[in-house]
């Protein structure tokens, strides 16, 4: 379960410290970003298996990056965390190749279970391209 | 090129109405004329004869019109009633719907301050099942998180004192609106997606604005509308919100202008025609600006519109000031 290394995109700073530090008190890698420009500047420096990506964003909003990082990095996961219960972010999201969808206020639990699915995901994707 | 246009209630091209009502007064005469022409043809001096016969064909065109008239001004009236009613009905229908964005917008709001106490709660149980020893380290976690705690707190209590202040708001029809505030207040409702597409809000209110005669619920949806227009208008590329009163006379002035790509002056016409929307049919019924002005009509007031394409739209709602200037009772004091 540890050494996922985790890109945690959120514009409210303190949930990402927070959150960032129970994480890795539970073994993660983690790193924060507070916009989708700084994560697409983190994702270009160095290699992430998750990102756990804020749907809404004040500039370029959650579903913006999700593209880019789809388009750039196709090999990394990305679980959306939204404060807003809209299926239809949620919907829209999955459309664009998002794994999984978290709602806020989210439970410790749920988000390691969620990071671990899509860590999964990953690795067995990974192992097919090999074989 | 500027391109400025006055509004003007919505008309189909060729009300049949109309049409009725002229031919009823041209063609009568010229039936009764031909007519009576060739009835007494040779029985009387020609003179006499077309005098006789010009005062026949007014009469009956006279009475003609004015039978049809009659039926015009009915069926016109019921046509009105229609509209008014069904105005109405979707009035009442998208202020619901503004309430249900509203509330998204409250969820989302809330969701925030929620999540990070909820991490914050979190790391405190952390730290308690935690086996850190280091006792100063330990204190200066505790005291950060309660602090945290104690700032959203405060986020959610004014999210909750918005709230109070939107529903404060009387549904009467008549009474006194005092437009600052009120602009301020349905500004509130507009903040998430003012954050969210980049914009940022310019006001310029004249603080010795008389209030305007109006349902409060009822102005704030033709604010709400033409704020929501102006930011559909600068999706994607931010901009500016730019939000304007004035006395001019004996009316106030609100002017909400954005710094979007403007409106094509082919489409200037047509913008308070019913159904007619240009954010495709998914984002728009093309109701919003007719019933906005519906609403501003009715209330003894226009709107008008001026574009610049290239460098934004501004709207401006003229309303007649209140006929007694007591100062306005019924909307709170939101500071």
């Amino acid at each position: 379960m540890t050494n996922v290394k985790l890109l945690l995109v959120d514009d409210e700073a303190r949930f990402v410290e927070t959150l960032s530090k129970r994480l890795t008190a539970r073994g993660y890698d983690v790193e924060g970003a507070l916009s989708g420009p700084e994560a697409l500047a983190r994702l270009g420096a160095r290699p992430f298996d998750v990102v756990l990506l804020d749907v809404w964003m004040p500039g370029m909003d959650g579903l913006e990056v999700l593209k880019q990082i789809r388009r750039l990095h196709p090999s990394v996961r990305v679980v959306l965390v939204s404060g807003n219960a809209s299926i239809t972010a949620a919907v829209e999201g999955i459309r664009l190749g998002a794994t999984d969808y978290l709602l806020k206020p989210v439970e410790i639990e749920d988000v390691m279970a969620k990071v671990e699915e899509a860590f999964e995901k990953k690795r067995i994707e990974e192992t097919d391209e090999t074989e | 090129m500027k391109d400025t246009r006055a509004s003007n209630l919505w008309k189909p091209d060729a009300p049949p109405n109309e049409r009725l009502a002229v031919w009823a007064l041209v063609v009568p005469p010229v039936v009764v004329f031909v007519l009576v022409l060739i009835l007494t043809a040779g029985a009387a001096p020609a003179a006499d004869r077309t005098a006789a016969l010009i005062i026949v064909a007014c009469a009956t065109s006279v009475a003609v019109a004015a039978a049809v008239s009659v039926r015009v001004v009915r069926h016109m009236r019921a046509v009105e009633r229609q509209r008014d009613a069904f105005y109405q009905e979707f009035a009442r229908l998208s202020k619901l719907a503004s309430l249900g964005e509203a509330s998204c917008s409250i969820a989302h709001d809330l969701n925030n301050p929620l999540a990070i106490m909820n991490e914050e709660v979190g790391w405190l149980q952390d730290l308690l099942n935690g086996t850190d020893t280091d006792e100063e380290v330990t204190r200066r976690e505790f005291a950060s998180s309660v602090e945290q705690v104690q700032i959203q707190i405060g986020r959610c209590r004014e999210i909750a004192r918005r709230m109070l202040t939107w529903t404060r708001d009387p549904e009467e029809p008549s009474g006194q609106v005092e437009i600052n505030r009120l602009l301020t207040k349905t500004l509130y409702l507009v903040e998430t997606e003012l954050v969210a597409t980049g914009v940022h809000v310019v006001k310029h209110l004249d603080p010795e604005l008389p209030a305007v005669t109006g349902g409060s619920a009822e102005l704030r949806q033709v604010l709400l509308n033409l704020m929501k227009n102006a930011l559909d208008a600068m999706k994607g590329v931010g901009g500016t919100l730019a939000i304007t009163t004035a006395r001019i006379g004996d009316t106030v002035r609100i002017t909400i202008a954005d710094s979007g790509p403007g409106i094509r002056s082919e489409l200037m016409d047509r913008i308070f025609e019913p159904f007619f929307t240009t954010k495709g049919e998914e984002h728009g019924n093309g109701l919003g600006l007719t019933i906005s002005l519906w609403i501003t009509q009715r209330l003894g007031g226009r709107i008008d519109v001026e574009s610049t394409p290239g460098s934004g739209s501004a709207f401006h709602v003229t309303l007649p000031i209140a006929r007694s200037l007591a100062r306005p009772t019924h909307i709170e004091d939101a500071e």
